[in-house]
């Protein structure tokens, strides 16, 4: 038996039925079937259109990479390294600089003696201001999106996105097929259809991602300026500077202060910003060159993710295909039979059209 | 009683002979009939020294993205011994005297210290970078990468070193960097350049130079420069 004995259009063409002579089910809406078949295909290739299988998985290992630093006592170490830094720049330039050219009133730089003797302290201390303002700047932006971030981490992996559009949109087409072909269940088949729908317009609210798509839509504002191969190669100048700026603070400030007949206890008594940073000064690149080393790995992904379409859309994206396929299916609802597509009763009379026994 | 000839007994010794000549690595000369030899043994490193007009001995620089080998920016290394100029990190050759061509000289367990400092010792001794110790391994699996990278193969032709130190990886602050030549996978992005070099067969007095792009990590976009100089030591 041939699809074309099996199909029958209606005399108005309104409508498709399989003329099986044991249906007692009414025929279909051509129109309802149609769009449900474009709503099928254009969940399934929507995914592929904004490039979603490329760029999902990249937005997933950046959510992953950023984990071990996107918390708050971590952002707080980060800031309160910052804090030691300068803590530590800051007394060496006046105090250290007073102590060591023997002026009794700091000068802020420490003195043109002090920096003649210093000079890659004094470039560094030099450099310092706008390195801290930008860094400890984008400290701020990116602890103020630390909870945007976790409204982001807390939506399914981003690896599942594509499918989530696939999937119902595959299951929309073998429905749609199915009522073409088999006369069976077509009542139980549309509301399949219609829970289908139901579901995605669900799936963004039981997934929180009205409140959470737009909280990582505003974390990747944030992060427009962060995450850019420019500002990561800044960050690291930035790194190579105060690298070079600790090194003189530990392996010419401090030895001078101990040609001056200091001890250690002594400077650490005098000079506690100084002897802090000297001691944690490992203990901060630990912490900070693998942030470093996130950031400037993300880069990549962040862009992948940017050219993907807004995420505040993205709860529309379910609901309104969600929406389309419930709405569709329930109109599809056939309506009374009229006289001339009510097929007989097989029993009675079989269809000429399907009756190839 | 007749011997019959098998055609996949004869394939399958072929395939091994083809292995064996590939695998085993030549004494005297390289597969590719270049006229290269494999220099078997150990290029025993000169500790880097500052004393004269230009460094010698063995030692790295470490430059800036954007820069080039010949003008930097060069990143600054406080601790480096090299007064003059704090861009040349010097080394001193480890505990096997320095680079064993055709061998790994894996990574030891545990790779770093609780501060970060690498304990690997065999190629060179760990040197203080910015306080914190970095060293050199060469291992099967690329650390950084994953990768599978062939041991370091170092050859001469007329004087003149060719090959790769694809597994040269330095490690700092419980991070791994490859910096090979090439990368692993065969590629050679950004200034990365071949190994190339000079060798006197009666002396065996050597120079290796390369340059080898970061690629990924903190410093990712930085290119490491590669100076290794002392005498080769055949194996007996």
């Amino acid at each position: 038996m041939s699809v074309a004995g099996v199909l029958r259009r209606s005399p108005s063409g309104s409508t498709v039925e399989r003329a099986d002579p044991r249906s007692t089910e009414p025929p279909y809406r051509t129109w309802a079937l149609v769009t449900l078949a474009v709503l099928g295909v254009a969940l399934i290739v929507m995914p592929a259109a904004f490039g979603m299988f490329a760029r999902a998985p990249k937005g997933a290992v950046m959510i992953g990479e950023f984990r071990p630093f996107m918390t708050s006592s971590r952002l707080d170490g980060f800031q309160q390294d910052m804090s030691e830094v300068n803590a530590g720049v800051q007394q060496s330039q006046l105090s250290v600089g007073a102590y060591l050219t023997g002026s009794s009133t700091p000068d802020l730089g420490g003195g043109a003696a002090f920096r003649t003797e210093f000079p890659s302290f004094a470039s560094f201390a030099g450099q310092w201001g706008a390195i801290d303002a930008d860094m400890t700047g984008l400290l701020d932006r990116v602890q103020a999106n630390l909870g945007n971030y976790e409204a982001v981490a807390a939506l399914p992996s981003f690896r599942l996105f594509p499918w989530f559009f696939v999937v119902p949109g595959v299951l929309v087409l073998v429905l749609v097929a199915t009522l073409f072909v088999s006369s069976r269940r077509r009542r139980t088949i549309r509301w399949v259809l219609v829970a289908l729908g139901v579901g995605l317009v669900l799936a963004p609210a039981v997934f929180q991602m009205f409140g959470r798509a737009p909280k990582g839509g505003q974390m990747m504002s944030a992060f427009k300026t962060i995450e850019t191969t420019s500002n990561v190669e800044t960050i690291q100048g930035y790194f190579g500077t105060m690298a070079v700026g600790q090194g003189a603070i530990r392996l010419e400030l401090v030895p001078a202060l101990e040609r001056k007949g200091l001890s250690p206890s002594e400077i650490a008594a005098r000079f506690p910003a100084v002897a802090t940073l000297d001691a944690r000064w490992v203990h901060i690149l630990n912490d900070m060159t693998p942030m470093i080393g996130a950031m400037s790995d993300n880069v990549a992904n962040y862009q992948a993710i940017a050219a993907l379409p807004p995420f505040p859309l993205f709860p529309y994206f379910f609901v309104l295909p969600g929406l389309l396929i419930a709405g569709v299916a329930i109109a599809a609802r056939p309506g009374r039979r009229r006289e001339d597509q009510v097929s007989p009763e097989p029993s009675e009379q079989p269809s000429p059209v399907g009756s190839q026994h | 009683m007749r011997y019959r000839f098998n055609p996949r007994v004869t394939l399958g010794l072929l395939v091994l002979v083809g292995l064996a000549f590939f695998v085993i690595p030549s004494t005297s000369a390289d597969a590719s009939g270049s006229g290269a030899k494999v220099l078997v043994g150990t290029f025993d490193l000169n500790a880097g020294s500052c004393s004269g007009t230009n460094p010698t001995g063995t030692y790295f620089r470490m430059i800036y993205p954007g820069g080039t080998i010949a003008a930097g920016k060069f990143f600054e290394n406080p601790d480096s011994t090299c007064t003059t100029d704090q861009s040349y990190t010097l080394a001193s050759p480890g505990s096997q005297g320095g680079l064993t061509n055709g061998k790994y000289q894996a990574d030891p367990t545990p790779v770093f210290a609780s501060t970060g400092s690498a304990l690997a010792s065999s190629i060179i001794e760990p040197q203080a970078f910015t306080q914190i110790n970095f060293s050199i391994a060469t291992n099967p699996t690329d650390p950084q990468t994953g990768l599978a990278v062939p041991a370091p193969l170092i050859k001469d032709k007329n004087g003149k070193l060719s090959g790769q130190v694809e597994a040269w990886s330095a490690d700092w602050n419980n991070l791994h960097f490859n910096q090979g030549s090439p990368k692993p996978g065969g590629a050679k992005p950004g200034l990365t350049q071949a190994v190339s070099g000079t060798y006197n067969a009666k002396t065996h007095a050597f120079v290796l130079i390369w340059a080898s792009a970061v690629v990924g990590g903190p410093f990712n976009g930085f290119t490491g420069y590669w100076h290794l100089q002392g005498t080769f030591k055949p194996k007996k």
